[in-house]
């Protein structure tokens, strides 16, 4: 059996490592002999098999194919039918996940427990969900941890460093930037930021209206009038993109598929950059971000680490030094750092201090009694950044006379101003009658290590507390009924 | 020196609207969980606007104001890009635009 084994579930790649006898981990390759798995699932018509990773990939069948569905694994209401069933992101995750196993556990023997790896900034739903994913699968996620730690304890595991690193993970499908200190085999997370929705795809979707324009300047005939050809040519902007980080001009050479003719697009690294520069600098404003949030400046940073598939892009280098005065370092390969991270995290996590990725608070209406102002506001309970585990009070007052029920929203963001943060949960609380307001509220939220928060609201007066983990509901959220059950029709079905 | 106020969402905002009509239905119990809801959506940038005009940076501002602007336009929106709700998502898709504009006129490309 294989002890400690991480996994990295990423948006277009997944990959599985184990760590070895001599401590080193390892990328386990999968039955097509691929060492990572490409995130895409294809329902079989004819066959009952459902196929995950390359053969999958190139298909050919967009409406029976799934690509990317981490991007909805936040999405409480997202549903993908296919053959009038209905999938949750879980569920199409657990058939990732299951693949993984089954080939790998072959080789390392079985797979028990497993350290999955989400993105910085993955919230409640989706860190729930990965959770889901993986049990389904027959795994126990032993901890969830953020792609940039995984990759930072590879680094200084592989490099030897130690001092402050900057990990800035580009991957298919989105940005994190993570600050650490390192000493020795302990490493303490000073902060992590993270954009959704900004990663290589994003890269590939504007190369591909690229190659739309210019096909029609030539043909006078649209690209593609359907999924399959479009995802056709999406393949082929990506081996372009895949190019330019090796070549400074590109030739391609499209059709679409009604016969209107041959288009010859001529790329430059030049022009590619100038194309995805916006997209950088978007980039760029999220580092400066995390330096913020740690109080540093790019001075005070050691190692500028680079992690995901879209750091090959000789641009994201050019600047990030530009930035910091010195070379960014990969560390070995960018796809694979993130699992093998995992697998090491699984056996280290113990020396590994993470922070809490959000604030957490609830909305108050703040008196300065020294000023005479008062505002509603945000009002933080938990600051982000804080090493978690961790829980936090603070006493609030209630505004009405003889108020019965005692709401408190559950707010997560760091903005004083309420327009600009989320209110994932509402904890009510019945109190006696018959009291003034003013009455004195303690407000408490605790996070634990796989990030998940609860709230815990207790009226000082009455003794009377009530407490939630922040639960969701929508059709993409399975209760534990529909997990079990899904979980014991998933170990029966072909997974290729 | 300050006071704390509890303030929720339902009740802050019931006791601006005037009490309703009886044939109106009651107010909707949120579901628990996931976004609940913004507390009120930021205006939308209207189309004609400038990036200068959707990022408020005034004619005159000087750089390092209009350098922390951006960087806390950049904190919300980022955020906001990852809203469930494609209409906040596309808001935000364009303020993160209108912010790179306004940095790349200010303070040169990267």
């Amino acid at each position: 059996m294989a002890e400690y084994v991480g996994i990295d579930l990423g948006t277009t790649l997944s990959g599985l490592a184990y760590l070895k006898s001599d401590g080193n981990p390892e990328i386990v390759p999968n039955s097509d002999g691929e060492r990572l798995t490409p995130s895409v699932v294809f329902f079989e018509a004819h066959e009952d098999v459902k196929l995950v990773g390359s053969p999958a990939r190139d298909g050919g069948e967009p409406d029976r194919t799934i690509f990317q569905i981490k991007r909805h694994m936040d999405d409480p209401e997202y549903l993908v039918e296919i053959d009038g069933k209905k999938w949750t992101p879980a569920e199409i995750s657990a058939l990732i996940l299951s693949k993984l196993k089954r080939d790998c556990s072959k080789i390392i023997g079985d797979i028990n427990e497993v350290v999955i790896t989400v993105p910085a900034n993955f919230n409640e739903l989706a860190r729930k969900s990965t959770i889901a994913a993986a049990e389904m699968a027959g795994m126990r996620v032993k901890r969830l941890v953020n792609e940039p730690t995984a990759a930072a304890v590879y680094y200084a595991h592989s490099q030897g460093v130690k001092g402050r690193i900057l990990v800035y993970d580009l991957g298919g499908g989105t940005l994190d930037v993570t600050i650490l200190q390192v000493e020795g085999d302990n490493i303490r997370i000073l902060t992590s930021e993270g954009a959704r929705h900004l990663g290589g795809s994003n890269f590939d979707d504007m190369l591909l209206a690229a190659y739309a324009e210019q096909y029609t300047k030539q043909t006078g005939a649209p690209l593609y009038n359907d999924e399959r050809h479009r995802r056709r040519v999406l393949l082929a902007t990506e081996d372009a993109k895949k190019m330019l980080s090796k070549l400074q001009r590109v030739n391609d050479t499209v059709a679409n598929d009604k016969n209107d003719g041959l288009a010859r697009i001529d790329l430059t690294r030049e022009s590619f950059e100038k194309l995805i520069r916006q997209m950088l600098t978007r980039t760029v404003m999220l580092v400066e971000q995390a330096l913020d949030s740690a109080n540093l400046k790019a001075a005070d940073i050691d190692h500028v680490v680079l992690v995901g598939g879209s750091t090959r892009i000789p641009k994201v280098k050019t600047i990030l030094e530009k930035m910091f005065g010195k070379t960014p370092k990969s560390c070995g390969n960018v796809d694979e750092c993130v699992a093998l991270g995992a697998a090491l995290f699984a056996k280290k996590s113990a020396r590994i201090q993470e922070v809490c990725n959000a604030s957490y608070g609830t909305v108050a209406m703040v008196y300065n009694a020294k000023t005479g102002e008062e505002k509603l506001m945000n009002s933080v309970v938990i600051p982000k950044n804080t090493p978690i585990p961790c829980s936090r009070t603070q006493v609030y007052q209630t505004s009405e006379d003889n108020e019965r029920v005692i709401e408190v929203d559950i707010t997560q963001g760091e903005d004083e101003d309420a327009k600009f943060v989320d209110i994932i949960g509402r904890i009510t609380l019945e109190v006696p009658p018959n009291r003034p307001k003013g009455c004195e509220v303690a407000v408490t939220f605790s996070y634990d290590e796989n990030q998940r928060v609860r709230a815990l609201v207790v009226d000082k007066q009455s003794g009377r507390s009530r407490e939630v983990a922040v639960s969701y509901k929508g059709a993409g959220v399975l209760s534990d009924e529909d997990l079990k059950r899904k979980s014991a029709h998933l170990r029966t079905m072909r997974i290729e | 020196m300050f006071k704390k106020i509890l303030q929720s969402l339902s009740k802050s905002q019931a006791a601006k609207v005037p009490a309703a009509p009886v044939s109106k239905p009651a107010a909707e119990t949120p579901k628990p969980g996931a976004v609940l809801q913004k507390i009120s959506k930021a205006a939308a940038p209207a189309a004609s606007q400038t990036p200068e005009e959707m990022c408020e940076i005034a004619p005159k501002m000087p750089k390092d104001q209009i350098h922390a602007r951006l960087k806390l336009l950049y904190r919300r929106y980022n955020r906001s890009a990852s809203s469930l709700d494609p209409k906040i998502r596309q808001e935000a898709d364009t303020m993160l635009d209108a912010i790179v504009k306004v940095r790349e006129k200010f303070f040169g490309e990267i």
